[in-house]
């Protein structure tokens, strides 16, 4: 298949290096501390941040930081064709860890010690890189609630596809079986916090992406 | 869930009593109700719904399928919620189940009426493409994205909302396949069908705190009840199900009192959705 055209066009009509149109809305869950909604395309996510509060299980208490928490789910109407009981599979498992270290690292866990940060985030539609927009999602939100941080994490996907590189790719893009990367950058420190390459990579590059 | 102080319950208990509660709202107001139709694209019909600090969406996914052999002229209709953990974080992991299973299967009983079909707000004849054996089946999901009380009326009027959004494609059925056990269908991507959503219920929840009885309570308010009643009423004011919440009994003749202020609140609430519902398609339709 082919999702480049000739005049370098992808199949939603972007360049190679454009990404999906973003819209980001802070505090749309009014009974937690801080909340975000983050839009890349018709990606969707809300996610939420409870916290910093007493730990709920006292056996998971660290005694000099911060625990930090994170859960992944996804709607049943997020997918084109129906999903049933999508909670608890391996790939939300997998995502989950993923945020959490992610936010883990920026997070000043030292700061809080004795105390859990939740972090929830909900996809309600999933058009690819869920990843990434999770990730800035929950960036967001743990700023709404006022929690310390190092910097904000910013990260985006990337893909290669008919011999040239895509920035973003979109559910079509994603499931073309391609390599893909998706990096998680803190911007003023210069620093890359997540990097995830799925299939094997000829010739490594990365495109830095300022959200 | 809602941690008050001795203080605050009093307050909210004696607000109550002297119709004045702590938002400012008298006993059977409703918070102002926010509708937002077609936010899920890939849905055959969505709709989000706002009640203050609640936010819940719903959407309607048709597929086809095959009718139940009891039932072999009517489409099937199954509601599912979800308690997204963003709400509260006791909805972590396996916590928000229970919740779910309650309020789907009080969903279920209010807007689906028996198992036989009979009484539903939806036709459920009119999802059947050829008797017997292909026929629409429609999933509506339900996604508690931020709880602040009375989810299952926003709930409801959700789904009233995204059934009025809905589009089922038109199916042309092969001429002369009819009579084949799998009839070869062709699915119209141009031409929808509407629902009639006049006949779709409302639900009113009563909550009752302390000698009195609320609609619309916030969790605060929820936390203080001693049960809660939820009624389904259609247009007429024909009651359409009935779920009885919390653990104390109520007199028969206060449910029955119930019952008739329900009907009353239900009348400006049906006015008020309906012309929520038709902005937000107008909304929809211009951007």
């Amino acid at each position: 298949m082919e999702y480049v055209s000739p005049e370098g066009l992808r199949l939603d009509g972007r360049r190679p290096m454009e990404m999906r149109q973003l819209r980001a809305e802070i505090g749309v869950v009014a009974k937690a501390d801080g909340s975000a909604m983050f839009e890349m395309g018709n990606t969707k996510v809300i996610a939420a941040v409870y916290g910093p509060r007493e730990v709920q299980n006292r056996s998971q208490q660290i005694t000099d930081q911060a625990l930090v928490r994170c859960e992944y789910s996804m709607a049943n109407f997020s997918t084109g064709d129906r999903m049933r009981k999508p909670k608890g599979d391996r790939r939300s498992t997998e995502i989950s860890l993923v945020i959490r270290q992610t936010m883990e690292a920026c997070i000043l866990t030292n700061l809080m010690p004795r105390s859990q940060i939740d972090i929830f985030v909900q996809v309600l539609q999933a058009d690819g890189g869920t990843r990434s927009a999770c990730i800035n999602a929950a960036t967001l939100a743990l700023a709404d609630a006022g929690i310390p941080m190092r910097d904000i994490v910013t990260s985006c996907s990337a893909g290669y596809l008919n011999s040239t590189p895509l920035l973003d790719l979109n559910y079509v893009e994603d499931s073309a079986g391609g390599p893909d990367v998706t990096v998680g950058i803190l911007p003023t420190l210069d620093k890359v916090t997540l990097l995830q390459v799925g299939f094997h990579l000829y010739s490594m590059w990365l495109q830095r992406t300022e959200c | 869930m809602v941690g008050l102080s001795e203080g605050e319950k009093e307050f909210i208990k004696g607000g109550i009593a002297q119709d004045l509660r702590s938002d400012g709202r008298k006993r059977h107001t409703y918070r102002p109700f926010y509708v937002e139709t077609g936010v899920i694209p890939q849905a055959n019909g969505s709709a989000r719904v706002r009640l203050g600090a609640t936010d819940v969406i719903a959407s309607v996914k048709a597929e086809l399928g095959k009718p139940s052999s009891l039932q072999p002229d009517k489409g099937k209709v199954a509601i599912f919620v979800d308690c997204s953990p963003t709400a509260a974080p006791m909805f972590e992991g396996r916590g928000g189940e229970d919740l779910s299973a309650e309020l789907s299967g009080a969903l279920q009983r209010c807007l689906l009426g028996s198992k036989s079909g009979a009484g539903a707000g939806i036709d459920l004849s009119s999802l059947v493409v050829v008797e017997g054996k292909v026929c629409w089946d429609l999933y509506i999901d339900g996604l508690v994205v931020s709880a602040d009380g009375n989810i299952l009326d926003a709930l409801g009027a959700a789904i009233k909302a995204a059934l009025s959004n809905t589009g089922i494609p038109r199916v042309n059925v092969a001429a002369g396949a009819a009579n084949d056990d799998q009839p070869e269908v062709d699915i119209s991507d141009e031409e929808f069908l509407q629902f009639d959503t006049s006949g779709v219920p409302v639900i009113v929840t009563l909550t009752k705190v302390g000698k009195h009885y609320i609609v619309d309570a916030t969790s605060e308010e929820e936390s203080q009840m001693s049960s809660a009643v939820s009624i389904s009423i259609n247009r007429q004011g024909h009651i359409c199900g009935m779920t009885k919440r919390g653990g104390s009994g109520l007199d028969p003749s206060v449910i029955l009192d119930m019952v008739s202020v329900a009907n009353f609140v239900s009348r400006q609430l049906f006015d008020k959705l309906d012309s929520e519902i038709s902005a937000a398609e107008a909304d929809e339709d211009e951007s």
